[in-house]
């Protein structure tokens, strides 16, 4: 259960101010850099929230867009104020729509399952997490996203989220408490 | 030698232990161990999950049960850590940048104004009767 360690923040601060100075400066190819370098761990999140890869393509599509935008009012990290657009963004999203049922439709990402019953029983429990995902609250959502899939320390959350670590370890906890109550007559 | 009155290892009344009720001796061994949660999410795999204890040692088969869906929930969550954007939508989003480079943010007094003829000449007949309003009135004073 070990988590992701980011680069120093105080390279990646003046790496990135370096690329926005280039784009301002009438580079507009430069952006693709921060796109490149960004996009993933964003792309993962907007999934993780939505459950749906045409909704997180949208999402980050529209947040690099306004990012873009607004690029010279930047001041300090990047990544976290561009993390901010994107977390906005499923949030409106999480407000306006009403559904029933999304998964992940994967049918083009490889398998690395042995054999076809293992296969089965880890969609079954794709499809199941999803669902399960989708009926708790956006915070606790959010801050099991960030912590299980997206695989940030409670340090890095606290600094994204502006808020504190007890208060996200809690929100953690009561996410995996509704989980396992969800999935455990099933799967446990 | 004085002896142990309250001696609770046995040493002071050896070969004597006390009476097991039916229910006890009816029940399974693993009824009688110590489970590590019932069904709310247990400190153990909280902190195991949170990667500040090792995994837990399930002593139940609850527990057992407990521990091996997190593992296969992590196992997913793992799966989807390393989930990549789709290539084209880097190139959609190049794409769909407005053509126009972003705005240095400028304070309002830096920013350039636009004044079309009408409006100049509007604002300064504004001003000339704003001018002969207070003329007027200090002339009556």
């Amino acid at each position: 259960m070990k988590t992701t360690v980011p680069a120093s923040p105080t390279d990646q601060l003046e790496v990135d101010q370096d690329i926005i100075s280039r784009v301002l400066a009438g580079n507009r190819d430069a952006f693709s850099v921060l796109i490149n370098r960004y996009s993933d761990p964003l792309y993962r999140h907007a999934l993780g929230m939505t459950g749906s890869p045409d909704v997180a393509e949208d999402i980050l599509q529209m947040s690099f867009i306004k990012a873009y935008q607004h690029l010279a009012e930047v001041r300090g990290r990047f990544d976290a104020w561009v993390f901010r657009i994107v977390a906005n963004g499923c949030k409106d999203w999480l407000k306006n729509i009403r559904r029933t049922h999304l998964s992940y439709d994967e049918d083009d990402q490889p398998s690395g399952y042995s054999t076809p019953d293992e296969e089965l029983d880890r969609t079954e429990l794709r499809s199941d997490l999803d669902r399960a995902l989708m009926t708790l609250a956006p915070s606790l959502r959010e801050a099991f996203v960030m912590k299980h899939v997206e695989g940030r320390s409670y340090e890095e959350m606290a600094d994204l989220l502006g808020t504190t670590v007890g208060a996200l370890k809690m929100r953690v906890h009561r996410a995996r408490e509704a989980l396992q109550a969800l999935l455990e007559e099933k799967y446990a | 030698m004085l002896d142990n009155l309250n001696a609770r290892d046995g040493s002071g009344d050896a070969g004597r232990e006390r009476p097991r009720r039916a229910s006890e001796l009816a029940q399974p061994l693993s009824d009688k161990e110590v489970p590590i949660g019932g069904t709310a999410t247990s400190e153990m795999i909280n902190s195991w999950l949170d990667g500040d204890a090792p995994e837990p040692v399930a002593v139940n088969a609850e527990s057992a049960r407990q521990v091996d869906l997190w593992r296969r929930i992590d196992e997913e969550s793992q799966r989807r850590r390393h989930l990549v954007t789709p290539a084209h939508v880097k190139a959609q989003i190049m794409a769909a940048l407005p053509a126009d480079l972003p705005q240095m943010a400028l304070p309002w007094w830096k920013k350039s104004i636009h004044v079309s003829p009408v409006v100049a000449l509007a604002a300064a007949a504004g001003l000339v009767a704003l001018g002969a309003a207070i003329g007027n009135s200090m002339r009556i004073r």
